[in-house]
């Protein structure tokens, strides 16, 4: 279908018209009800800057301390917390939180539509992120800070040998930012695969977009096993629930290939977005076309797959079969290609081109520099005799700040640098940033090139003094002085950011001369980003701006936009987006509630807290309800229906992304399952004494699930399959009964676990079948197929679960 | 969806085969399979180069499949897709082939 743009309007009452349904009110009350995609991209970027700075300033102190072989700055608690927020805050409150950030800010403006598919979720996430991170925050200042390490290695981090609060800090503090990282996943890739303008095929997409894609997949299926693991830990903790008490059939290796199975897909979550940043940026600063698009597809496709099978190298010294060691170490060197696909990609990309040493460019160089010797070291750490050599060395620290700052964070500032206009409407102010980034660069180089050598000296990770080492003493005197450099760097760049601000000219359309499409908005982007929505590739910024496109103004006073397919971009809906509300705010309160009250051991005042949460889920799906199928023309002659009366809506696609980051959270207990059955010492476990009416139970509940799954399509099936799926609860609730005691032995926790995961599904899925009961039949369709893959996902789960158990009984 | 599936097929097999050949080292590494001779070697080896021969097989069928030239954009990523998932297999599974020990070493 080749849609003809409207004529054009009048620009001024059309922006106009835009503002009112689009802008959020002033002052606080707009601070806290803006749900807009650009604000909510702002925030993140801002928090997380902020979080830089204080994780920097914690790495300082530990530089400080570790400047001489007997540094009495900093006592052995205080740095133990230090450097473990100094982690801590730097992959959770910084790289992630940017990242998101960033993508939330420029996807919709490149994808050519008016907001993030969900913009409540967005605004839940940021407010999540913020309250996550200030426990962390608040507990670093009383002195209760995590303390074990950023990857909180039981038993360490077990209540024998961390009995205080510092860990339950991490776990729920972490477990909260995750929250938003996975609504940030679940959104990035409905609005990339549902909201692109009309006609854009996914192989058109801009590659930023891409990189995007692979990184909500990574983050849908890597960040479960974390909050898995997260949750696991804290259960032993609170409740003496044994999954990592080796005593009682646990593991704390379990606890490790958790950990690493999230730890190492991240590095490539952090570092796919700045790639995504660099294959934006790079052809124009070169002044022409991105070489290799589709080879840096592929080469997307491959690390987002590859990444996968690494984790076991950061574990190459507890005690590896030999044949495991093999091929997770070939695993671990092939990775290398895909990212040296890209790499090639952009070199030659440069050696078309014409490159201006402009300041985004200055920061890609630096990238090469420094992302290619940390790969190096890299595939150095893949090969095992030498990752025996150095592993938990100063030379692993090199290696990943290496990787991380050269592969994010310079990539981050030159983004910063590039697209600062398109954000504020100015131009940077000559000078400053060039300081900044010599300082940076050599500060960095300074600091961390003879970290590798202090590191093959055998200097262990983590030391706070080294009086019996004076050979490590001048490398770390050199680090910590080129540390200071790169810091008063940092600190110029922030300058750099803030003149920007205040003293910046006024910046003219597409300053760059990128010709791309976040550069044919209005400098500072409006509220609504682009008045019509573009239905060719011959736009103008103007035409755009005048209405000529698909679905221009805000006629019917909504937030509308044009949801497409998903390979071929054919327009297939309007969707319409919610205003602002206090809802995500009021929302991710009540979950730091509950966060604080299980942090304090308030477990029952928790439970109500929880209550909370679901009044405040109930309240979520209202939006919408008053809405009446109707026909909405997007073009002259073209008309769509909206979102009420279709079945593959927004929400269904969300819903789809949410499922497999549950499948990867299921996946990752069958793997907890598995490995302890398997591995752990201490099995098989003493008798349960489940008998014939547990197995009753359970057949009376997946009987019962099956109903539902099967009146979820029906119709009028919402009340009987609500009814149904209580039956299912109460049966499970009556299993769990008949468990044996959960602190006994891991079996009996993994059950009790595998109890409560049933439990909570089952009663999601009693919920959303009141949801679509509420609605009216013309505009159910969208609620009930929604409540439909979740039950039959239940149904799936709970079976699996339940010949698990039987095959346990039967076996045993 | 279904171009999508196309792309990542050759590294769903991969994912595939690498997650049974790690599984099945563990489980029979934990079972005692190395003792265990069949007629055709160890049951440990069995099952091993079986996973591979079949996440092999499997790869190399989709990569048969793949489309030829001329293609359309589509198709290449559909072709890259089928290379990954056939050099990763042959690449990372080797070892099962080369070495196929219990024993722990590094500790």
């Amino acid at each position: 279908m080749t849609l003809i743009p409207h004529p054009p309007q009048r620009a001024l009452p059309l922006h106009r018209e835009m503002e009112r349904v689009w802008s959020r009110p002033p002052g606080l009350k707009g601070f806290l009800t803006s749900v807009n995609h650009s604000e909510i991209g702002l925030r993140f970027m801002a928090l997380a800057g902020i979080y830089f700075g204080i994780g920097g300033i914690l790495a300082m102190l530990i530089r400080t301390q570790l400047a001489t072989p007997q540094g009495a700055f900093l006592d052995t608690a205080l740095y133990n917390q230090i450097f473990t927020m100094h982690g801590s805050i730097m992959m959770f409150l910084f790289a992630i939180p940017m990242l998101e950030g960033l993508s939330m800010y420029l996807l919709p403006k490149m994808l050519g539509t008016r907001d993030m598919a969900f913009p409540r979720l967005s605004a839940f996430g940021w407010w999540c992120y913020l309250f996550g991170g200030l426990i962390l925050l608040v507990a670093l200042a009383a002195g209760m800070a995590p303390d074990g390490g950023w990857f909180m290695y039981t038993p360490l981090s077990s209540r024998t040998y961390t009995p205080g609060v510092n860990a339950d800090v991490w776990l729920l503090g972490v477990t909260f930012v995750e929250i938003s990282a996975i609504a940030a996943a679940v959104e990035i890739t409905v609005t990339i695969l549902r909201l692109r303008a009309p006609g854009m095929r996914l192989t058109q997409m801009p590659l930023f977009a891409w990189y995007m894609l692979g990184t909500s997949a990574m983050m849908l299926a890597g960040f479960p096993p974390l909050i898995l693991g997260s949750v696991l830990l804290e259960l032993e903790r609170a409740f003496d629930w044994p999954f990592f008490d080796v005593a009682r059939g646990g593991d704390s290796l379990l606890w490790q290939h958790l950990f690493w199975l999230f730890g190492h897909p991240e590095v490539y979550i952090i570092f796919l977005p700045a790639a995504g940043a660099i294959s934006t940026i790079l052809p124009v600063m070169c002044r022409t076309r991105i070489l290799g698009y589709e080879a840096i597809v592929a080469a997307i496709v491959g690390l987002v797959f590859l990444s996968f099978g690494l984790w076991v190298h950061h574990m190459f010294t507890v005690g590896i079969p030999q044949m495991a060691l093999a091929f997770f170490s070939a695993a671990s060197t092939l990775v290398a290609v895909p990212t040296a696909v890209q790499i090639f990609a952009w070199t030659g990309t440069m050696w078309k081109g014409t490159p201006r040493l402009s300041l985004p460019m200055l920061h890609l160089l630096a990238f090469f520099a420094t992302f290619v010797l940390g790969g190096l070291t890299g595939v150095m750490l893949a090969v095992v005799p030498f990752n025996w050599q150095a592993h938990d060395t100063a030379f692993v620290t090199a290696h990943l700040h290496y990787v991380l700052i050269g592969g994010f964070v310079f990539p981050m500032m030159a983004a910063a640098v590039y697209w600062l206009p398109l954000m504020s409407g100015r131009v940077r102010v000559r000078g400053v940033g060039e300081v900044a980034f010599a300082l940076i660069f050599i500060g960095f180089h300074g600091t961390f090139l003879i970290m590798h050598l202090t590191g093959l000296l055998g200097m262990p990770r983590r030391i706070p003094v080294y009086p019996d080492n004076p050979e490590w003493a001048l490398p770390n005197l050199i680090s910590t002085l080129f540390s200071f450099m790169m810091s008063i760097g940092f600190v110029l760049f922030a300058l750099d950011l803030l003149l920007h601000a205040l003293f910046g000219r006024r910046s003219t359309r597409d300053p760059w001369q990128a010709n791309t499409l976040e550069w044919k908005m209005a400098l500072p982007v409006p509220s609504y980003n682009i008045a019509a929505l573009p239905v060719s590739t011959d736009i103008t910024a103007v035409s755009l701006a005048r209405g000529e496109g698909a679905l221009p103004g805000a006629p019917r006073g909504r937030r509308e936009v044009l949801a497409v397919s998903s390979l071929d971009g054919k327009a297939q809906h309007v969707a319409v987006l919610p205003g602002n509300t206090l809802l995500p705010v009021v929302t991710a309160a009540m979950v730091g509630v509950f966060v604080l009250l299980m942090l304090f051991g308030a477990y029952i005042l928790a439970c109500t807290a929880m209550l909370g949460v679901l009044v405040c889920g109930w309240t979520w799906h209202r939006f919408g309800r008053d809405l009446r199928p109707a026909r909405i023309e997007i073009t002259p002659g073209q008309t769509l229906p909206d979102q009420t009366g279709v079945e593959g809506s927004l929400t269904r696609s969300g819903m789809i992304a949410l499922i497999i980051a549950d499948a990867s959270l299921f996946g990752s207990f069958l793997f907890a399952l598995g490995f302890l059955s398997v591995i752990a010492p201490g099995w098989p476990p003493p008798d349960s004494g489940l008998g014939l009416g547990a197995l009753l139970l359970g057949g009376v509940a997946l009987g019962a699930l099956a109903v539902a799954s099967g009146l979820a399509r029906w119709s009028r099936g919402p009340l009987p399959g609500a009814l149904a799926g209580v039956l299912a609860l109460v049966a499970v609730l009556g299993v769990a009964l008949l468990l044996d005691d959960p602190t006994r032995h891991a079996r009996d926790a993994l059950r009790a676990a595998a109890t409560g995961y049933a439990a909570l599904h089952i009663g999601i899925g009693v919920l959303l079948a009141l949801i679509a009961r509420t609605r009216a039949p013309a505009t159910a369709a969208a609620s009930r197929s929604i409540w439909r893959l979740w039950q039959d996902f239940t149904l799936i789960t709970v079976a699996i679960l339940t010949l698990l158990v039987v095959a346990q009984e039967v076996l045993s | 969806m279904i171009w999508l599936l196309r792309v990542i097929a050759g590294p769903l097999v991969w994912a595939a085969g690498f997650s049974a050949v790690y599984a099945l080292h563990g489980i029979g590494c934990a079972r005692g399979w190395p003792g265990v001779i069949t007629p055709l070697g160890t049951l440990h080896d069995g099952a091993l180069i079986g996973a591979l021969v079949v996440a092999l097989i499997a790869a190399t069928l989709i990569f048969v499949r793949r489309p030829r030239p001329p293609m359309a954009p589509e198709d290449r990523l559909i072709a890259y897709g089928a290379w990954i998932g056939l050099i990763s297999v042959a690449f990372t599974l080797f070892p099962v082939i080369a070495v196929n020990t219990c024993s722990v070493t590094g500790t």
